[in-house]
């Protein structure tokens, strides 16, 4: 008798639940939905109806304020902000710089996340265990102050040059440069590749290894067909979220970098700010935007093929 | 049952809410909470936290001083944006007392309550010229870019531009100045460079208002200063992002010259940062530039009349005194001999009536786009 009644009970709640679930859920969504849309969904259009010069409404106090502007003067607005960035002759060289940061930096943090994932999974050990755990300190340590610790370290008058003045030896300075943009991204960026890197290969059975081993596969060969196809997705995955994050970073292009040519994420905060031209940083601005939005479809590609593979669609 | 306690919760809530919001901006004025905006470095917020504030405080009871900071101005264009808006609406700004470099834009935009003796009392001790180039803005303290230099290996430092330029190219690697976006003293030297090869008419017109048409003229100064790419520290065409770092490289001997500011070289030297053999001097034809800061009492403020007792306040002898005195080591706007004698003493004897301006600030934002361009790797 309870059970019947307690059966019916579960019955009719579960009828209930349903859509009152999913009326929850909905709204359980809607902040974060709300939240994007508004603050940052908004001011994007926004933007972009400034870039081709709608000055007016939202517009108009920037487009009194800055210098530069470019009113429309077609129904549509005008490219001229657009061109204004595309003869600049600052643009090419950083864009240049950027894109050649971007790749050089990911392809040496995915190599060097993989070289510890492997060395972990294959090998193992306290040892591997140990420097697994020393290369996520970064993680813990706020990126202006790791570009200040490079930027002593490496500067004319730094830690390297002092010790190897003691043997004689000129080392170079490396701050302001394009190599100390990329020492202080990879530096950054590691511990999040390694993390994401290391747990794609550990959730690879033992079996799999074993048997590959069984049927005489070397270790390069186990890495080429075995690790490397089976963990592909975290792979690509730390790579796209790597990449998209050097892409737009400011802090270590500011400390470490040159003056010109730099990243895009400073010259963007150089037009806003020193410059003030709102217009032209707001075009490129949009240049980083469609670059990373070109990583971003390779993180849905990876994405979309893990849930087929495991048949959630 | 329930969904009434929620219901009669949810009201109490509300009303208490509504009746918080509507009570905050009635109990800030009757307690004369006057809301200071600095953009600029680190010394000026410690001038106005540590220095000015406590001692107004003490002065006059009865006044709160809330201040708020913009390091280094990085938001100078946000700011004046949202005044202009609040302007527009008739809103207030969040602002009573503004003290930064856009005082002058505001002033020009008639944005300010204009500085005069009846607006500020005081003003009256303080020089005209001053007071002119303020468009509005009411002027509370000086500084001046120097020259700043290692005495031990620099005997007789250079005197005029002409001279510096010359010793810059036979000490490869021994001199720098900060990229100009970056911070004044890097500024006023790319200025006095550009200056260098314009009339006296052009360079009064830069300072007056914006010039597209004479902004052509800087490209003999631009090319002269990207001669000195393979001369400055570094010999890559690469200069320090900020005027703390031109003062780091002089206080460890990486540098023997630099462009300094005054105020933030004197400092330093009390502070113990800057060893004593790095000197300053100032140089000649043109000079290095420099000149008044402005406060500015915005006309969105609701509080004005509380922002004016604090600006006047800062123009008396008691707040000049500590200007000269306190950490800031700044130069003052009213006669030196208004000041406490034994303050006076420890002036370095620069007349404040003879500073060169710096551009007007749209003319120095294309300056700082144009150097740029121009001069760094190149």
């Amino acid at each position: 008798m309870t059970s019947t009644k307690s059966g019916v009970t579960v019955e009719s709640l579960g009828a209930k639940k349903a859509p009152r679930l999913s009326i929850i859920g909905f709204f359980m969504a809607l902040p974060p939905l709300l939240l994007v849309v508004f603050f940052v969904g908004l001011p994007v259009l926004i933007a972009f109806t400034f870039s081709l010069g709608f000055t007016t409404g939202p517009n108009r106090v920037l487009s009194i304020i800055g210098q530069e502007i470019h009113k429309k003067d077609h129904w549509w607005g005008t490219f001229a902000a657009y061109k204004d960035v595309y003869h600049d002759p600052r643009f090419a060289g950083d864009m240049r710089t950027t894109i050649a940061i971007t790749v050089i930096s990911t392809t040496l943090v995915l190599l060097m996340a993989l070289g510890i994932g492997i060395y972990q999974r294959m090998i193992g050990g306290r040892l591997a265990s140990v420097m697994t755990a020393l290369t996520l300190v970064p993680l813990f340590v706020p990126v202006v102050i790791a570009a200040w610790a490079i930027h002593t370290f490496y500067a004319g008058d730094g830690f390297m040059r002092t010790f190897f003045s003691q043997f004689g030896i000129n080392f170079p300075t490396i701050t302001s440069t394009v190599s100390a943009i990329a020492i202080g991204t990879i530096w950054t960026s590691l511990p999040f590749a390694i993390l994401m890197v290391t747990s794609g290969l550990q959730s690879i059975p033992d079996a799999l290894i074993e048997t590959a081993q069984d049927a005489g596969a070397g270790f390069f060969r186990i890495i080429r067909t075995v690790l490397i196809p089976l963990a592909i997705t975290p792979i690509v995955i730390a790579g796209t979220f790597t990449g998209i994050g050097i892409l737009g970073s400011f802090t270590i292009p500011l400390f470490l970098g040159p003056n010109q040519p730099t990243m895009l994420g400073v010259e963007i905060s150089n037009f806003f700010g020193a410059y003030n031209r709102p217009q032209q940083s707001i075009v490129m601005a949009f240049i980083v935007f469609a670059s990373a939005s070109g990583i971003a479809l390779i993180y849905i590609w990876a994405n979309v093929r893990s849930a087929k593979q495991s048949g959630r669609i | 049952m329930l969904k009434k306690k929620y219901a009669s919760a949810l009201v109490a809530a509300t009303l208490v809410a509504l009746s918080l919001g509507a009570s905050l901006p009635t109990s800030q004025a009757a307690t004369n909470t006057i809301q200071v905006y600095i953009s600029g470095d680190t010394n000026v917020q410690d001038l106005w936290v540590s220095t000015l504030v406590p001692a107004f405080k003490a002065s006059n009871p009865g006044y709160d001083v809330n201040v708020t900071l913009d390091l280094h101005g990085v938001h100078d264009a946000q700011e004046t944006a949202k005044i202009t808006a609040a302007f527009a609406t008739r809103k207030d700004a969040g602002a009573d007392l503004i003290d930064g470099g856009f005082v002058q834009q505001l002033g020009s935009a008639g944005l300010l309550y204009k500085a005069t003796s009846a607006l500020v009392p005081n003003l009256s001790t303080v020089g005209r010229a001053v007071v002119s180039i303020g468009k509005g803005g009411i002027p509370y303290r000086a500084s001046a870019v120097l020259l700043a230099y290692n005495s031990t290996n620099v005997k007789t430092p250079p005197k005029t531009l002409d001279e510096l330029l010359v010793w810059i190219k036979a000490h490869p690697g021994k001199f720098t100045y900060n990229v100009p976006s970056g911070g004044g003293s890097g500024f006023a030297f790319v200025q006095t460079v550009v200056d260098k090869y314009l009339t006296t008419a052009d360079r009064n017109a830069l300072v007056q208002g914006a010039n597209k048409s004479l902004q052509t003229k800087w490209a003999t100064g631009l090319e002269t200063l990207r001669s000195l790419n393979a001369y400055t520290y570094g010999k890559n065409g690469t200069y320090p992002a900020n005027n703390a770092e031109t003062l780091k490289d002089l206080a460890t001997g990486l540098v023997d010259m630099g462009s300094v500011w005054s105020d933030q070289f004197a400092s330093a030297t009390k502070a113990g940062t800057m060893p004593a053999n790095i000197k300053v001097t100032q140089i000649a034809n043109p000079q290095f530039t420099g000149g008044a800061a402005y406060l500015g009492i915005p006309r969105t403020s609701k509080n004005y009349k509380a922002a004016q007792v604090l600006a006047n306040w800062v123009l008396s002898p008691e707040g000049q005194n500590l200007i000269v005195a306190g950490t800031m080591n700044g130069m003052p706007v009213i006669p030196v001999t208004m000041l406490d004698p034994k303050v006076a003493a420890g002036l370095t004897g620069v007349d404040v009536a003879n500073l060169r301006p710096a551009y007007f600030s749209a003319n120095g934002n294309d300056l700082k786009s144009a150097w740029a361009l121009a001069v760094p790797g190149k």
